[in-house]
């Protein structure tokens, strides 16, 4: 009897259009979306190389240190190159920035650099930082030369080699490097999360496969039901058989899912393949469970049923960040309590910390926790299950 | 009437949708309108930074603080794991650790190793930019100052030498980019809305056994297809007008000025081509439980391609190019174009005109082949 429930079970389910196209294709639908959207962003965050003028005055023409710096910030051979930089005047280069050609235009004027801008934004405020650095170097040039040159008449050098002592100078700033050293995860991409949300999901959407099984034996919601509660066959067997089933299914499509978005879409999501798997194994599984509990739980007609499952998955989806990233920072920070409960967030939470963390602590937290919310749903759905009577229906 | 009333009948049980999709625009187009600040003068970009500290609160450690301060939002927050989801969730940009007894190895010439946790964003380069700028200069000096409170004052000296700079636009860009993006993402509520109320309609007027009855009954049935498409337009309108009014509230100013006529126009163009799009997708479905998934694909695949939700300029060239063949990437542009608009006039305007009446040749290739479906539909079998 099992494994005759089993088989048909699984044909109603994967001949139902519609289920299918909610757990099947529906996330692989979602999945290009989010790729094609999404999948310049992390390249986008970038700095771009930076489109500038200068007002080619005789002021800036006799200005080395400027010439020579702006040259180097532009070069194409530096790896470090900010600028693209015209040469122009001062009418053309305002043109140049009303027709949002260039983001700003520099201008020197009694040895002080003068920017002009038509917006703000990053782009801007790296052009004033990038000029004012000149000017300190400068002004730092200037400083201890002096101070240099002092020396020397102090110790009463007449014939001071000036060259040199730029020379000197100049060097002992090219000297001073700044000792940073990046000691952070380079798996840094939050646009990873998007496709996390989804992985969790397709696991809770799984629920409406386990909820119509469900459905078809219980003898208040179907004629199929209805033969089957009076069929002199044990109802474990039938409800174990069904999810099963439904179980298969949901992890057939899941493993699509993981197939399109790795082999075609380039998704991270970590190295540990085990414990990805288990995750996914788990989620599933509670997906399931709210699948049964809804089913059971609730006594309304199918259609109802579908709808909170589907508004409980996307009320889910909302805190653990599918609609914007940074919800589920904000909910993990000030409202902790709604994404311990939430399976959603316990699905993405533990790809995130197998994608970012070194130990695996709150990825087994997470695992764990939808262990406890999957068990606890199973446990009253039985209990609702168990010893039902119709005195009509 | 009979029509009319019945329109609404099926209108109200569904108005859920309605009020759901309303409600998502509202709160994405609110959360946007939060940080609202004048943008007619310059203010400088600002990184988001955490400081973690191991050394003592003085000297040139102190002084780096608070340098970094003055040019960054510091951002109090403690223990690795959450300054960790932190720099993830991009709440900090950038994250420096300040070795133990820094300043003491600072002025003994050591020049000491930051180690630094970087976003690898805009923000974050700016932020290394600050500190490295710091400990240069700083650095410098130290081969010739040997005293402490010296070397922080020429420090301080040189860094405080800052270029000036001028901004010369005349139109209000933050509030107008503020507007756009209210626009671009209406762009999906408007199809969702429209697409879900309309298909539901059609269909169920559309059904074998009711066409049947309005078929044989006594009105004439060119009355009652006018009546039908009058109805359908008034909800159009009504949702258009209430978006309107959202965004009159969320926007205020700018909407009372000529850009805001321009926006309202091309919402409401926008606003008939997706009813279009709604009465030809009306027709040819049947199946009422596949309408939920064909809004869905229709609605999300166009915002997220022709750039509602990501704006166009962080998409890949080859998605704008595929989002050429839909009518909503006319609607964004034009949104995006305005949003940039210094003047306004005949000339400047005149991209954007290209762009609506390309809206209209959509909206006219729609009702051209809703026209062909339904004739080839009209007979019942």
């Amino acid at each position: 009897m099992f494994a005759h429930n089993f088989k048909y079970t699984l044909k109603t389910l994967i001949r139902s259009k519609e289920l299918i196209f909610w757990t099947f294709a529906f996330p692989l639908i979602l999945a290009t979306f989010f790729y094609m959207a999404f999948s310049n962003i992390s390249k986008s965050e970038k700095l771009d190389i930076i489109d500038i003028a200068i007002i080619n005055n005789n002021e800036f023409k006799g200005n080395e240190v400027y010439k020579n710096a702006f040259d180097k910030l532009s070069d194409k051979e530096n790896k470090d190159r900010l600028f693209k930089i015209t040469y122009t005047n001062e009418d053309k280069a305002k043109q140049l920035l009303e027709d949002d050609k260039i983001i700003g235009f520099l201008k020197l004027e009694d040895g002080n650099p003068r920017i002009t801008i038509n917006k703000n934004g990053i782009d801007q405020t790296v052009f004033k930082y990038a000029t004012e650095e000149i000017s300190q170097t400068s002004d730092m040039v200037k400083n201890l030369s002096e101070e240099e040159i002092k020396k020397e008449l102090i110790s009463g050098n007449i014939n001071i080699d000036y060259n040199s002592i730029y020379q000197n100078v100049d060097e002992m700033i090219e000297n001073s490097k700044t000792n940073l050293k990046d000691v952070s995860n380079k798996n840094l991409d939050y646009v990873m999360i998007e496709f996390y949300t989804l992985i969790a999901m397709t696991c809770l959407y799984g629920g409406i496969l386990s909820m119509v099984t469900i459905n078809q034996s219980l003898a208040n919601m179907s004629s199929k039901g209805k033969r089957v509660s009076i069929s002199p066959t044990n109802k474990k067997t039938i409800i174990l058989s069904s999810v099963l089933a439904s179980y298969l299914v949901q992890i057939a499509g899941l493993s699509l899912l993981f197939l399109y978005t790795i082999f075609v879409l380039k998704v991270n999501y970590g190295s540990n393949i085990p414990l990805i798997i288990l995750l996914s194994l788990v989620g599933s599984l509670a997906g399931l469970s709210l699948g049964i509990f809804i089913a059971v739980v609730l006594k309304s007609n199918e259609k109802a049923k579908t709808g909170i499952l589907i508004a409980t998955t996307m009320l889910g989806c909302f805190f653990a960040g599918m609609f914007g990233i940074t919800m589920k920072y904000i909910t993990d920070k000030n409202i902790p309590f709604v994404n311990k409960i939430n399976p959603v967030n316990m699905i993405t939470d533990g790809f995130y910390s197998l994608y970012y963390y070194d130990t695996l602590n709150r990825y087994w937290i997470n695992v764990i926790s939808l262990l406890i919310f999957s068990f606890i749903l199973i446990l009253i759905s039985f209990a609702g299950l168990r010893r039902q009577k119709y005195d009509s229906i | 009437m009979t029509v009319f009333k019945t329109f609404l009948k099926i209108l109200n049980k569904n108005k859920f949708i309605v009020i759901m999709y309303t409600a998502i625009l509202l709160i994405f187009g609110a959360a946007n309108m939060q940080t609202s600040e004048n943008s007619m003068s310059y203010i400088p970009e600002k990184p988001d930074v955490i400081i973690v500290n191991n050394d003592n609160d003085q000297g040139i450690t102190k002084d780096l603080i608070k340098y970094i301060k003055k040019n960054s939002n510091l951002i109090n927050i403690t223990g690795e794991d959450k300054i960790n989801d932190a720099l993830f969730y991009r709440e900090a940009n950038y994250i420096i650790y300040i070795p133990k007894n820094y300043s003491e190895d600072f002025m003994t010439g050591k020049n000491p190793q930051i180690k630094v946790k970087n976003a690898g964003d805009y923000e974050a380069a700016l932020a290394e930019m600050i500190v490295s700028r710091y400990t240069k200069v700083a650095a410098t000096y130290q081969k010739s100052i040997k005293n402490e409170n010296e070397l922080i004052k020429k420090t301080n000296e040189t860094l405080s030498k800052e270029a000036k700079i001028k901004t010369v636009s005349k139109i209000d860009s933050t509030s107008l980019e503020k507007a756009a993006y209210y626009f671009n993402f209406e762009s999906y509520s408007l199809l969702a809305c429209l697409i879900y109320v309309i298909c539901l309609i059609l269909s169920t007027f559309n059904d074998d056994k009711i066409r049947k009855r309005t078929i044989i009954s006594s009105t004439d049935y060119k009355k009652n297809n006018r009546i039908l498409l009058l109805s359908n337009c008034l909800y159009a309108l009504v949702v258009w007008l209430l978006y309107l009014v959202v965004s009159f509230i969320l926007i205020g100013k700018i909407m009372f000025t000529a850009y805001g006529l321009i926006y309202a126009i091309n919402s409401l163009l926008f606003t008939i081509c997706a009813s279009s799009i709604a009465f030809l997708v009306g027709n040819i479905v049947k199946n009422k439980n596949t309408i939920n998934g064909i809004v869905n694909v229709i609605a999300l695949g166009s915002s997220f391609l022709c750039g509602a939700f990501v704006p166009q300029t962080y998409l890949p060239k080859a998605v704008l190019n595929i989002a050429h063949i839909l009518p909503t990437y006319y609607y964004i542009k034009t949104n995006n174009d305005l949003s940039s608009l210094e003047i306004i006039n005949f000339e400047t305007l005149k991209p954007l005109f290209t762009n609506m009446i390309v809206l209209i040749i959509f909206t006219l290739i729609f009702i051209i082949l809703t026209n062909i479906i339904t004739k080839s539909k009209r007979k019942i079998g």
